[in-house]
C-alpha cells in the first residue's frame, strides 16, 4: 500500500514535470475547463431565476445536489480518466505490454500513468456550489456532517471510476472504447439535479443501476434533511466496495483476453 | 534448475476476417467471421542460466509471440512456460521483477520525459536500492554513451540513441532473464557493435540469461552459442550455432549480373544455380569441393559477364536453406 502511493507520487511528479513541457496546453487546458463549467452553471442559473423552485427544490439546494456530484466526477477525472484512452492508446497500438512487464499493478500503472489536471476545475467548482449552498440555505455545518460529505464524495468518486472501468474494459476488445463508456459516463447528467423531478423509470436506474444518485441526491437531501429513505443516503460507500469489486473482476477478465498486436 | 522452460507452447490467436471495401466493413460488423492462426506451435526448449540463446525464424514465425508468453504478456492457449520456476502469467510481479523486455520497435521509456527522470523512475518501480543504482548508472553511462542524452527527452532521440537508452533502461535493475526482440533492427554498424558489446559484457559479468530475436546474423555471431529456429511457429532447429554453421558455412554465394539474357550453363562439380533469372545469375558452391576463382572462370568463358560479387553465407541464407528441409537427412 505504502509502495503504491510512493509510486503514485514518484509518477504524479514525473506528469507534473510533462505538463509543464507544455505550459500552454496546461494553461488552455486548466482554464478551459474553468470556463466550460462556469458556463453550465450560469446556464441552470439563468433557468432557475425564473422557477424559484424545481419540484419544490430551491436553488441554492441544487447547488448541494450538483456541487456534490462535481466533487465526485473530479475525482474520477483527476486519477482516472486514463481509463477513457486504455482502447485507444494503449491496446490499438500494443503499448499495454509495456505496463505488462513491469512489477507493479497494471491497473495501477494504467491509472497513475496520466494524472488529469483538467479535473482541478471540476474540483473547485464542486468545492465553491458545496460551500456557496451550505452558506446560502444557512446549514448547521457539524464535523460529522462534513465527514458524512467526505466519504460521500470519495465513495462518489469510486463510483465513477467503477463505472467508467467495467465500460472501458470493453477497450481489449473494440480498441475505440470512448463511446461505449460515455453510453453510461453520460447518464451523470441527470445525477445533477434531484432525482424526484425525473420519471419513476430514470430514478429507479440511477439509484439502482447507474447508481450516480448516491453521490448527488440522496446525500444531499439527507445533508438538507430532506425526506429520503436513510439507507439509501448511507448506501453509497457499500455500493462503492461493491462496484469496485465487481469492476475489477471485470478488469480481471478483460486482461485475460488481451492479445497485444502483431508487432 | 532451467531458467525458462517451455513444453508445447501454443499460441492460437482468433482473427477477424474482412472483405475489401466498405461493404466487406459493414459485412464484418453483422456476421464476424473468424480465422484461426497457429502463431507458436508446440513448441519444447529449455535454457539454462547465463547461456544467450537466438531465437531466429523468417517474419511471422512467432518469435515476438513466443516472447510474449514467457513474458507474460500472453496467455498461452495451451502447453506451459515456467520462468525461474513461476508462471509468467499468474505470478506476472514476481516475474516482472526479474526480468527486463525491449521490444525494438517500442519504447518502454516516457516518451516527453528526459532519460535521466525515465531512469530515475524505473529505479523506484523496482526498488533498487539507491547507492548501486547510482553505480550502476554510471557505469552504464559510460558503456553505452548516454552522458550527453540524460537531459534528452525521448521524443528528441534518434532511432539509435533511442535504442541505447532502452537498453540502458531494461538492464539497469538487474534482471536475470533479458528478452531482446529485434534490439538492433535499423541500427548503424557502430551503434549495433556498441549494444552487442554491452549485451555481452552483461552476460560475462552478472550472468545474465539472454533470449534475442533478430534478422541480423551479425547479432547471433557475436552473442549467440545456441540458436533456436522456428518456422511456421514450429521448432526446427535446436542446437549449437557452430554447427550449423560447420554444415552451411561451406557454401558460398555468387551472383552474376550477364551482358545478355543467358539459357543453359556449364557448371563445374560441387557448384549449382540458387536462382536464375534473366541476366542475373546465383549460384552455390561447395567450398571443399571448388574455389571462387574456377567457379567465376567456368561462368566467363561461357557468358560475358558485366559483373559478379561474392557473399559470406548469411543468416537469412542459412535460415533459408533449412526452412526448404535441408535439415532432413535425405534432402542433403
Ligand atoms: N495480436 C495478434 N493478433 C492476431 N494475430 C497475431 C497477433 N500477433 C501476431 N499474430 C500473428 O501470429 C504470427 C506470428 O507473429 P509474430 O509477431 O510472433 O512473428 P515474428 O516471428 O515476431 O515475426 P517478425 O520477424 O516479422 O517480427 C503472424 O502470422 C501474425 O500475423
Ligand atoms: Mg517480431
Amino acid at each position: 500500500m505504502i509502495r503504491y502511493l510512493v509510486l503514485y507520487w514518484t509518477f504524479f511528479k514525473q506528469r507534473i514535470k510533462v505538463l509543464m513541457e507544455y505550459r500552454v496546453n496546461f494553461l488552455i487546458g486548466a482554464s478551459s475547463t474553468l470556463f466550460v463549467q462556469a458556463a453550465s452553471i450560469l446556464s441552470i442559473w439563468v433557468v432557475m431565476r425564473q422557477v424559484p423552485t424545481l419540484n419544490g427544490w430551491a436553488m441554492a439546494e441544487i447547488w448541494l445536489v450538483y456541487g456534490l456530484l462535481m466533487l465526485s466526477k473530479s475525482i474520477n477525472h483527476m486519477f482516472a480518466d486514463n481509463l477513457w484512452t486504455l482502447g485507444w492508446d494503449y491496446v490499438r497500438t500494443g503499448n499495454f505490454d509495456r505496463l505488462l512487464v513491469r512489477p507493479i499493478d497494471p491497473l495501477f500503472h494504467l491509472l497513475a500513468d496520466r494524472f488529469c489536471h483538467d479535473g482541478i476545475g471540476h474540483f473547485v467548482t464542486g468545492l465553491i456550489l458545496v460551500v456557496v449552498s451550505l452558506v446560502q440555505l444557512n446549514v448547521v455545518v457539524t464535523p460529522l456532517k462534513v465527514i458524512y460529505m467526505i466519504i460521500t464524495v470519495v465513495s462518489g468518486g469510486a463510483i465513477f471510476i467503477a463505472l467508467n472501468l467495467i465500460t472501458g474494459v470493453s477497450g481489449f476488445w473494440v480498441m475505440d472504447s470512448t463511446p461505449v463508456i460515455r453510453v453510461v459516463f453520460e447518464m451523470h447528467e441527470f445525477a445533477k439535479f434531484p432525482l424526484s423531478i425525473y420519471p419513476k423509470a430514470i430514478s429507479a436506474v440511477l439509484t439502482f443501476l447507474i447508481p450516480y444518485g448516491l453521490a448527488s441526491f440522496y446525500p444531499a437531501s439527507y445533508v438538507l434533511g430532506r425526506d429520503v429513505p436513510p439507507t439509501l443516503a448511507l448506501a453509497t460507500p457499500v455500493v462503492a466496495a461493491l462496484l469496485v469489486f465487481i469492476s475489477y473482476r471485470v478488469w480481471l477478465f478483460g486482461l485475460r483476453h488481451y492479445s497485444s498486436t502483431g508487432s | 534448475m532451467s531458467v525458462i522452460q517451455t513444453e508445447n507452447l501454443t499460441k492460437i490467436f482468433r482473427v477477424p476476417q474482412k472483405d475489401a471495401g466498405v461493404r466487406g466493413a459493414v459485412k464484418a460488423l453483422f456476421q464476424p467471421r473468424y480465422k484461426d492462426v497457429t502463431a507458436v506451435d508446440g513448441v519444447t526448449f529449455s535454457v539454462e542460466k547465463g547461456e544467450v540463446v537466438g531465437y531466429i525464424g523468417l517474419n511471422g514465425a512467432g518469435k515476438s509471440t513466443t516472447i510474449k508468453m514467457l513474458t507474460g504478456i500472453l496467455v498461452p492457449s495451451s502447453g506451459q512456460v515456467r520462468v525461474l520456476g513461476r508462471d509468467p502469467h499468474r505470478e506476472r510481479v514476481a516475474n516482472a521483477r526479474q526480468i527486463g523486455v525491449v521490444f525494438g520497435q517500442r519504447t518502454q521509456l516516457w516518451w516527453d520525459l528526459a532519460l535521466i527522470e525515465s531512469l530515475n523512475t524505473i529505479a523506484k518501480i523496482y526498488e533498487m536500492d539507491p547507492q548501486r543504482y547510482d553505480q550502476l548508472l554510471e557505469q552504464f553511462v559510460d558503456l553505452l554513451d548516454l552522458k550527453d542524452l540524460l537531459k534528452v527527452p525521448v521524443r528528441n532521440m534518434s532511432l539509435g540513441q533511442k535504442m541505447r537508452a532502452e537498453l540502458a533502461a531494461t538492464l539497469i535493475h538487474e534482471p536475470e532473464v533479458v528478452y531482446l526482440d529485434e534490439p538492433t533492427i535499423g541500427l548503424d554498424l557502430i551503434v549495433k557493435e556498441r549494444m552487442r558489446a554491452f549485451i555481452k559484457q552483461q552476460n560475462r559479468e552478472t550472468g545474465t540469461t539472454v533470449v534475442l530475436t533478430t534478422h541480423d546474423l551479425g547479432d547471433i555471431e557475436e552473442l549467440c552459442q545456441r540458436v533456436i529456429i522456428i518456422d511456421e511457429g514450429k521448432l526446427i532447429y535446436d542446437g549449437p550455432l557452430s554447427a550449423i554453421k560447420e554444415r552451411f558455412g561451406k557454401y558460398r554465394q555468387i551472383t552474376f549480373e550477364m551482358a545478355r539474357d543467358l539459357d543453359g550453363v556449364d557448371l563445374p562439380a560441387g557448384a549449382e544455380i540458387v536462382t536464375q533469372d534473366g541476366r542475373s545469375l546465383v549460384l552455390r558452391f561447395d567450398r571443399t569441393q571448388t574455389t571462387a576463382s574456377r567457379v567465376a572462370a567456368a561462368v566467363m568463358e561461357q557468358f560475358n559477364v558485366v559483373d559478379f560479387s561474392l557473399a559470406e553465407p548469411d543468416l537469412s541464407m542459412i535460415v533459408k536453406q533449412i526452412y526448404q528441409g535441408a535439415l532432413h537427412p535425405e534432402a542433403v
